[in-house]
């Protein structure tokens, strides 16, 4: 009785379907994607047009601008979280399917985790342009002509860095946990039979 | 039921060994034990069976019979509580999480009641996407997917999506990707339960040929009568035991008979 034991592997892991998971997960969801997109890119101009615009230095006002800032974060953290979670949850037949064909727990992770840095990015950068526009029309306001001087954006480039870092931070942060529970999802999950 | 058809699994135990037939699965006292809250529920309670390699053998069996956990347990989705369980003579319970998606990946093709064919994809994209997972060339992976969904009839119909796809065509697609990385098993749970009569038999009979043309073992789960007589051999579980594993032509009368017994 001869039987050819077969060798046990692994598999390796796809960056590129990772991505084309990503993406096709952003354009069927488009609706939603918008609405966290929008969330994300007005934290992100809000942060960016506190720290560019002339505001008083008087430390009550300080006080109450920084409270402003975090109140906004938290508001975007907590709406990548919940589309994200519902983004997991919808899928949860598909992420089983994907399982049963294969996929290891750290592709389904690295998927949701791309799905929500991409919007994060994409957030980010919209609401870098649009802090810009706001910082740009306030300045014209307050200081007429003195907006077109170098030295009026000063440090502009790491105010940037630093919202684009926040946006991308938050997106992370609100996708950790639903990519967690995405990846610790059992494939029986796909054999359930109720839609 | 007359006696003499009556065989108990030592029965059968005994005349597999004397063959001495390849065995793609095989199960050895596989206990299953749920925990719902402090309730304790026994989904499997010592089930012992083999399955030849090649052979079509479908698995009948009221709700609530453990048949369901049975097939995830031999389709590698879950481990059993005690007992064990051999595909291909490699014990399940000693793989980990990585070695187990590469055995659903490459050993075992699966086919849902409800087809889940993954929706943002076309009917190409799926059937590649596990001979991707696999680590063919994408190349490659395309030529054979074309293939294979020419060779279930949907040939014309390689890049539509799901939605452009009635029932019976996803359920091809998903029998055209369940066989796309030429697994040793194919699962199939209750595949037809979601078609109309004629496409269910359509069906059966594109499960039927691909199970004789690669070879394949098929394990299918039904109730479905006209799946029953392309079987080799039929299995029926109650209570968590296999309480028959019979040839199909030894069991003709007998099916009138158990479901008689089951009708509520």
């Amino acid at each position: 009785m001869s039987r050819n034991l077969w060798e046990i592997k692994r598999l390796r892991l796809k960056p590129e379907l990772i991505w084309s998971m990503a993406l096709s997960s952003l354009r069927l969801r488009m609706g939603r994607t918008l609405l966290t997109l929008l969330t994300v890119s007005a934290c992100c101009a809000f942060l960016l047009f506190l720290l560019t615009a002339p505001i008083s230095d008087d430390p009550a006002d300080r006080q109450m601008w920084g409270l402003m800032i975090t109140l906004s974060l938290l508001v975007s953290v907590a709406g990548v979280l919940n589309t994200m979670l519902m983004s997991v949850t919808q899928r949860y037949r598909e992420i089983g399917t994907i399982k049963c064909l294969g996929a290891l727990d750290s592709f389904v992770l690295l998927s949701v985790m791309l799905e929500s840095a991409l919007l994060g990015l994409t957030g980010a950068l919209l609401g870098i342009v649009g802090g810009l526009i706001l910082s740009f029309g306030m300045g014209l306001l307050d200081a007429g002509a003195g907006v077109f001087a170098a030295a009026y954006w000063s440090g502009l480039g790491w105010k940037i860095l630093v919202s684009a870092f926040v946006g991308l931070a938050l997106t992370t942060l609100g996708a950790a946990f639903p990519a967690a529970v995405a990846a610790r999802m059992p494939p029986v999950e796909a054999m359930r039979g109720e839609k | 039921m007359p006696e003499a058809t009556a065989k108990t699994n030592a029965d059968y135990w005994m005349a597999d060994l004397s063959q001495a037939v390849d065995c793609t699965v095989m199960a050895r006292g596989v206990e299953v034990v749920y925990e719902m809250g402090s309730e304790k529920i026994h989904a499997l309670r010592g089930v012992d069976a083999q399955i030849f390699t090649g052979e079509y053998i479908s698995i009948m069996g009221p709700s609530g019979s453990g048949k369901t956990t049975f097939f995830n347990v031999v389709g590698g989705l879950m481990k059993p509580t005690a007992g064990s369980v051999y595909i291909d003579e490699i014990d399940i319970a000693q793989l980990d999480a990585g070695e187990l998606a590469w055995l659903r990946c490459r050993k075992i093709g699966y086919i849902f009641q409800s087809y889940n064919i993954v929706k943002v994809m076309t009917a190409l994209e799926n059937v590649m996407l596990p001979m991707l997972f696999a680590g063919v060339p994408q190349d490659e992976a395309q030529y054979r997917a074309v293939e294979i969904l020419t060779r279930v009839g949907l040939g014309e119909r390689v890049l539509h999506t799901p939605k452009e796809l009635s029932g019976g065509q996803q359920q091809r697609v998903a029998i055209a990707r369940a066989f796309a990385n030429r697994p040793a098993i194919i699962l199939a749970d209750e595949p037809t339960a979601n078609l109309d009569m004629r496409t269910g038999e359509e069906i059966i009979a594109l499960m039927k040929e691909m199970n004789r043309e690669q070879g394949v073992t098929v394990i299918c789960s039904t109730h479905d009568h006209k799946m029953l007589d392309i079987s080799d051999r039929i299995m029926w579980m109650e209570d968590g035991l296999v309480k028959k594993l019979a040839r199909r032509d030894e069991v003709d009368i007998q099916i009138d008979e158990f479901e008689e017994e089951h009708r509520e």
